[in-house]
């Protein structure tokens, strides 16, 4: 019985001590999951022999910076050529050891959320999206860069005006855009060859591009065998209807703001899937521009960069020929730095890397997307090397001059449930108006919490 | 003398005893109160403010339960939640008990059988799920390629966000769920204890399969069923989400006709940011797997038979 009654204890004190252990945190423990997600993310991209060449480089700069290390968070893997790897460049030029943790796209945001909520200091520069950083600012998440700013090289009057006047609404600059990406025509030029139409233009109308999809579709009995436009997908739903005339977010209350244009949008989309000009919405992963079963589609320029030369056939871009007002959604980060970073100083010297010249040049290289630097972009790194076809580059430039902080700045959860409901009125499942009034009513009930 | 006169005098060994069993014990309870009790109380304090995930957190009372209540996203999903809840037990109890009557059957490769049909349980369900929205695609699915081929014409049903077929196609995947598999070997392990002799007697009346399966087999099966029952309830209202998350999307496509109270209660939390209601969610579905394991539990002394 002694001998049942020591194991009893053994094992109550080992569970005691266990779960203290389990529940008690420090920096030092959540900088460790850092590290390993780095490392993970390293070895993914089969980068371990690069690291271990730059590695010897940092080090002599390193010293100079006093060993400091510095971790930033972001939803990108790091480009596997290391010229092109901003973050690397970023730690041979400052000697600061930057550590990067990669959090998959789809819980980047819940992630962060979580951590300011905790008052996490494992991270010390978060790399927020629109639709965060006002929220992080109100809760002191995040510093305000005004005073690195004055000290700093880093023009802020030259970013493009869309970035100053979500600073201007915030009353102060928390952030810095990480870069400024926009939405764009990708059109399969065989195929316009082929059906023997010119090529889109960055001032075609709406009802040119209606009446080339219509062309462009190849039927195959009833079934279509290629699609003259793919479905607009989560961004470019919004290009769509902003461009039919609504105002889709009210930076002044937050709201999301649709009506007869989405309706109107909406719509034509209906029109075209019961056509077979447009596929329905489908469970199916596959782009089908991509895999030439479509001769348009309406995506986000970062889709340059992953194109390149792997498609197979020519193809070029055009801005989006939205119907009544030119219209695309400003897509960006904005470099921030952590109210709880034990080493801010350090953390701004890398985000003033990575808004320099050379830091957003490397970025622009390596993405496609354009600084929001305006002078930077002007000089037109991001112009996509691979992509050899691409002839219309000022598609870029006229897209990004109409670009505004739109739908990003929503919570995911109310784009989402609108995106569910047009999907259902183009599948005939609604109407237009009821998805548009369903829509409206949820985010209502959700952004007013 | 009274009882607690009497259990105030255990005798010094007794004492001992119990006070090891309670040690024994301990860290079950310790696990319980803080990973179990603990949180099920934090939810319910929660559930009365307007927190965000971010943290911002404010006291408002009964305010989430009541904006619940006015919410048809709300309605809509408990609606769901019961219909996914009900037909799921049904679909996949019903499916279990016929595959362990198949293996209970003497034949050769029992084993090798047994092995497959269980394989696609021990999937992890968000892997499943992926594998079957490929299979379930409209342009490039493989289901549709099958039918094409074997039809000779152009097949493209869109399964997973037509109304007439969505169910059907969700609740086939439910039969290869980790959930299934085990309720078939829980009925299998059943089955070879119903004692042979029932059986015989039964040859000896007359009786066809059917006559045995319903007044043998099923009785005497019958306080299985009602664990598999109550298993998969709270498997279908807890469970249901690793499933239907990457299937239909957090929205519930088509429609919201796939958005259960677990995916309605993520996206107020995770993407909505709307911590306090999510909580006040979780509070309906907590009562809600009461509600149903009461239910079956009440059923269960109708129904249920217990030899001894």
């Amino acid at each position: 019985m002694k001998g049942k009654k020591w194991i009893a204890m053994m094992m109550t004190t080992a569970m005691a001590l266990g779960l203290f252990a389990g529940c008690g945190s420090s920096g030092n423990t959540e900088s460790a999951g850092g590290t390993q997600s780095q490392e993970n993310t390293q070895e993914e991209a089969g980068e371990e022999v690069s690291e271990e060449a730059t590695d010897e480089a940092a080090e002599d700069t390193a010293d100079n910076a006093g060993g400091s290390k510095i971790t930033i968070c972001t939803w990108n893997e790091q480009n596997p050529n290391d010229d092109l790897n901003m973050y690397l460049q970023c730690k041979n030029a400052t000697g600061i050891d930057l550590e990067v943790t990669v959090i998959p796209e789809s819980d980047y945001s819940s992630k962060l959320n979580q951590m300011v909520a905790t008052k996490d200091d494992s991270i010390d520069v978060y790399i927020l999206w629109e639709s965060d950083i006002a929220n992080f600012a109100e809760v002191d998440g995040i510093v305000p860069l005004d005073d690195y700013l004055a000290g700093s090289s880093i023009d802020t009057g030259d970013f493009i005006p869309a970035v100053a006047a979500l600073s201007e609404g915030m009353g102060g600059t928390y952030g810095l855009p990480w870069c400024a990406a926009t939405e764009i025509l990708f059109y399969n030029q065989d195929m316009f060859d082929a059906a023997g139409i010119d090529y889109p233009t960055n001032d075609w109308s709406y009802a040119d591009f209606l009446a080339a999809a219509e062309k462009l579709t190849v039927k195959d009995g009833d079934a279509t065998s290629v699609y003259g436009c793919s479905l607009p997908n989560v961004q470019t739903w919004w290009a769509g209807i902003g461009g039919a005339g609504d105002q889709v977010y009210d930076p002044s209350t937050g709201e999301m703001v649709i009506g007869s244009g989405a309706e109107e949008f909406i719509g034509d989309c209906a029109d075209m899937v019961s056509k077979g000009i447009m596929p329905e919405p489908s469970s199916d992963t596959a782009d089908l521009f991509a895999s030439g079963k479509a001769a348009m589609a309406w995506a986000g320029s970062w889709n340059i960069a992953t194109y390149g030369d792997g498609l197979g056939f020519n193809w070029d871009i055009a801005t989006l020929p939205t119907n009544k007002v030119k219209y695309n959604t400003l897509h960006t980060g904005f470099y921030t730095i952590n109210a709880n970073s034990k080493d801010p100083e350090n953390a701004w010297k890398v985000i003033e890397y990575l808004m320099s010249q050379e830091g957003q040049t490397i970025n622009s290289k390596a993405s496609g997307n354009m600084s929001a630097l305006k002078t930077i972009a002007d000089e037109g790194a991001w112009k996509v090397e691979s992509a050899t076809t691409i002839e219309n580059w000022e598609a870029m430039t006229d897209s990004l001059s109409a670009g505004i902080f739109g739908y990003t700045c929503l919570p995911s959860g109310v784009t989402g449930n609108a995106i569910s409901n047009f999907n259902s009125a183009v599948m005939g499942q609604m109407t237009p108006a009821e998805a548009v009034q369903s829509s409206s009513d949820y985010a209502a009930e959700t952004i007013g919490y | 003398m009274s009882n607690e006169k009497k259990k105030k005098r255990l005798s010094p060994r007794k004492k001992k005893d119990t006070l090891t069993a309670y040690a024994f014990i301990s860290p079950w309870i310790i696990g319980f109160a803080c990973f179990t009790l603990f949180p099920i109380f934090f939810m319910l304090q929660v559930s009365l403010t307007n927190r965000k995930l971010n943290g911002i957190s404010k006291f408002i009372g009964f305010k989430n339960y009541m904006n619940m209540f006015k919410s048809p996203a709300f309605w809509n999903s408990i609606k769901v939640t019961l219909l996914f809840t009900i037909i799921m037990v049904i679909v996949t109890t019903v499916w279990a008990v016929i595959m362990a009557l198949l293996l209970n059957q003497k034949q050769r490769l029992n084993g090798i059988f047994q092995f497959c049909y269980f394989l696609p349980s021990v999937i992890p369900s968000v892997a499943l799920a992926y594998a079957f929205r490929t299979i379930f695609g409209k342009e490039a699915g493989l289901l549709n390629a099958f039918l094409s081929l074997v039809s000779g014409k152009n097949v493209s049903v869109n399964w997973l966000y037509n109304h007439s077929t969505v169910y059907m196609a969700v609740f086939f995947i439910t039969l290869f769920t980790y959930n299934t598999g085990q309720m078939m070997l829980i009925f299998r392990s059943g089955l070879s204890d119903v004692p042979g002799e029932l059986y015989e007697a039964c040859d000896l009346d007359g009786a066809g399969a059917f006559r045995k399966f319903f007044s043998v087999t099923l009785p005497m099966i019958s306080p299985l069923v009602l664990f598999n029952a109550v298993n998969g309830c709270v498997s279908a209202l807890n469970g249901s989400f690793a499933l239907l998350y990457p299937l239909t999307g957090e929205s519930g496509n088509p429609d919201g006709m796939t958005q259960v109270l677990s995916l309605l209660i993520y996206k107020e939390a995770f993407s909505n940011m709307k911590v306090g209601y999510a909580c006040a969610l979780s509070v309906l579905l907590f009562l809600l797997a009461a509600l149903f394991g009461t239910a079956l539990f009440s059923l269960s002394k109708k129904f249920v038979y217990y030899e001894n």
